[in-house]
């Protein structure tokens, strides 16, 4: 499904169409990345979505998803190019052997090079997606790297030349904030700062991801995580955690919350990740969070609001 | 770009002449005057953007831009206001103008951050600037410019300073948070990093990382042209806060706490109360919201029977901390050493943290020390590395300076 939204609008209604529910400013800054040809710097906390959003794009324009992961010690070698410095030997065993005599161009050429994704990214002939994932983990000297890549879509290799794009790739960068980024990629980037969704948005992301579970299980999981989110934790769930909370929900055969706290104290572990948070929720706890379900009948379980 | 476009549909406080680019760049010198780092290549994406989306569409003029020109977070959130107030004036004149930084709405953790970045200067009590807000609140640049020096140097003599020194700490704010920071730095400058096996990358090491410069080497056809090297990794010592929260220590709990809270989040310490029993509480005081302090009531609410300082000191060496004591780091006790321990307990617990590499630093909240039996027998047996005066935040300022083992040991 190649269909091209034009207009930020269409972007959101493109992207519900493949699962995933995103909000007005999200649709509008990747409306805008494809638009002016700029990198998205998206930033939020873990789970929210930001990766997903990335292979949500791709999908959305039949493009190929290019994922870069950046780590503490990241360098050129992992993110651009490499030469095949065995491939090489060989061909001067070969020639050689052979009495043939060496140009040194043969040597570098395309076919002695390992693409690594940013060139791959660079190279590829149809335009591609690139998610450069937690770009904040990579070191300044790669971040500054970077920035060539991102304004001229060109990558210079000394043996080559520079490589231009054929096509520009569609760029996203996600942070997770562990590290303040410098002003310069900061400039070169388009910012969208993802925030967790509201209510209505992450129902409806529940819905369009774990089809299967009850609609009334999915509204009352999602006011549960939505209040336990304003609760002081050490870890706050994200998006991820709620659809992997409601799947468990769904297995468990629920089509709705359960009353009893303690019966949902076992499938936290969906949801609090740390020993803090969860030696701070016991049954009390989550049945205060639980409350009153709104406006929804409870045809399972008799019994009020605990 | 064409510069006659049709306008229409938003117009900068009224005036409709105004062709698109002239108004772009009047709106982009008001983002500038509030702190946003809008140039002519972000003033040309906006008319791009603006005229991709069309001229008349601010709902969808809104979001675009402001992916353009926010960069980061703090701005990002301040965007739609001040979009408002320049495109809407009459429509946002009276909630922005009046209220300026703070809306009723405000997530409690932002308050509390703004409360940490109001400077001293312009506002003695960061409270009363969180209610009032000056009216040009929404031109101010960020106020996280100035380093703490600057400031200093800016409020001037013995205007608003002095008094807030001595101010008893159950009134501070959190805006003095910072200045406790730095004497956290400070404390961690008078330790030494440690050395750890591994080694890493750095240019100018001087041991050659033999494997990459190997690596290298493969496209010289193994001559090592270009060598790397490598130097040993340090880490910042480990620190340690023991805070007496007794009752004998009610009234300086407060301040203990708070420095507490200073050193985890600038040296990532580890902190920890006690009095008849020890509990960490580093990620509570971690954590940035207004419920902190609300927690930590919680944590030591019914303390206040006899401390028993020497029982909770062996329990932190043996117990909660006893594979992060480590040589060269550092055990800071708040305490003002009454202990119903019998007296020769407290040497013993003091000399197993030391017997494990750790310096041990007692800070004192009375003037002049007068300490228990157990403290002064501890001291005799020099099981105490430092003693200092802590009762307010001027002697905590001396304390680095009193720090003096660079790491004899």
């Amino acid at each position: 499904m190649a269909d091209k939204a034009s207009r930020p609008d269409e972007v959101r209604a493109a992207l519900a169409r493949v699962g995933y529910i995103a909000d007005d400013g999200l649709a509008a800054a990747l409306w805008l990345a494809d638009a002016l040809q700029r990198p998205l710097l998206v930033e939020g906390d873990a789970g929210v979505g930001k990766t997903s959003m990335a292979s949500a794009w791709a999908q959305l324009h039949g493009r190929r998803l290019i994922r870069l992961q950046c780590y503490e010690g990241l360098d050129l070698e992992h993110a651009a190019y490499e030469w095949n410095y065995s491939r090489q030997l060989l061909e001067i065993r070969l020639r050689e052997t052979g009495g043939q005599s060496m140009a040194a161009a043969d040597l570098f050429d395309r076919s002695f090079l390992l693409e690594r994704p940013l060139l791959a990214a660079i190279a590829s002939p149809e335009p591609c997606v690139l998610l450069i994932d937690e770009i904040d983990r990579a070191d300044e000297a790669f971040e500054a790297f970077l920035l060539e890549v991102l304004s001229e879509y060109q990558l210079s290799i000394p043996e080559l030349g520079t490589v231009r794009a054929a096509s520009v790739p569609t760029v996203l960068l996600t942070s997770n904030g562990t590290r303040d980024l410098s002003d310069a990629l900061r400039r070169r980037c388009l910012y969208h700062f993802l925030d967790y969704p509201d209510a209505a948005r992450e129902t409806a992301i529940v819905r369009a991801a774990v089809p299967q579970a009850d609609a009334r299980l999915a509204a009352e999981a999602v006011a549960f995580v939505q209040r336990l989110r304003r609760e002081d934790l050490e870890k706050v769930p994200g998006v991820a955690e709620t659809l992997d909370w409601v799947r468990a929900l769904h297995r468990m055969d629920l089509r709705g919350l359960p009353q009893d706290g303690a019966q949902l104290l076992p499938t936290l572990a969906c949801l609090l990740k740390t020993r803090a948070d969860r030696f701070q929720f016991g049954a009390e706890e989550i049945a205060r969070l639980g409350g009153t379900p709104v406006g929804v009948a409870m045809p399972l379980k008799a019994g009020g609001p605990a | 770009m064409q510069a006659s476009q049709p306008q229409g549909g938003i117009v900068p406080g009224g005036s409709a002449d105004a062709g698109p680019i002239d108004a772009v760049s009047g709106f982009a010198a008001y983002l500038r005057e509030a702190g946003f780092a809008v140039g002519v290549a972000e003033q040309r994406l906006m008319v791009e953007a603006l005229l991709a989306v069309g001229v008349g569409r601010p709902a969808l003029v809104r979001p675009a831009w402001r992916a353009i020109v926010s960069g980061d977070r703090e701005r990002w959130r301040r965007y739609p206001e001040l979009f408002d107030a320049y495109w809407f004036p009459q429509r946002a004149r009276g909630t922005v103008r009046t209220s300026g930084a703070t809306r009723p709405r405000r997530d409690l953790r932002d308050l509390v951050r703004d409360l940490q970045a109001a400077p001293p200067a312009t506002s003695p009590d960061p409270r009363g600037a969180a209610a009032g807000g000056p009216p040009g609140a929404l031109g101010e640049a960020p106020a996280d410019t100035a380093t703490e020096g600057e400031r200093r140097t800016a409020q001037g003599g013995a205007s608003r300073a002095e008094p807030l020194e001595r101010r008893d700490f159950t009134q501070w704010t959190d805006g003095d948070l910072q200045r406790l920071e730095q004497v956290a730095r400070g404390v961690e400058r008078r330790l030494r990093r440690r050395l750890m096996r591994r080694r890493e990358r750095h240019a100018a090491g001087v041991r050659l990382d033999v494997r990459r410069t190997l690596r290298t080497s493969l496209r010289f056809g193994g001559l090592p042209l270009s060598p790397h090297w490598q130097r040993r990794r340090t880490r910042p010592p480990r620190v340690f806060l023991l805070v007496d929260v007794s009752r004998s220590m009610e009234t300086h709990a407060p301040l203990y706490l708070r420095a507490a809270r200073a050193f985890c989040e600038a040296i990532d310490a580890r902190a920890f109360v006690f009095h008849t029993r020890i509990a960490e509480i580093t990620a509570l005081l971690r954590r940035r919201s207004g419920r902190v302090q609300e927690r930590i009531n919680a944590v030591t609410f019914g303390f206040g029977g006899g401390t028993r300082i020497a029982t909770s000191l062996h329990a932190f060496a043996e117990g909660e901390a006893r594979d992060a004591l480590e040589p060269g780091a550092l055990v800071m006790v708040l305490s003002d050493g009454y202990d119903t321990d019998p007296p020769h307990r407290l040497a013993e617990s003091l000399a197993a943290i030391r017997a494990r590499g750790a310096r041990v630093a007692w800070l004192h909240p009375n003037r002049r020390a007068s300490f228990g039996e157990a403290l002064s027998r501890a001291r005799d047996a020099g099981l105490v590395d430092a003693f200092a005066p802590a009762h307010d935040l001027a002697s905590l300022e001396r304390l680095p300076a009193l720090l003096s083992f660079g790491g004899s040991r």
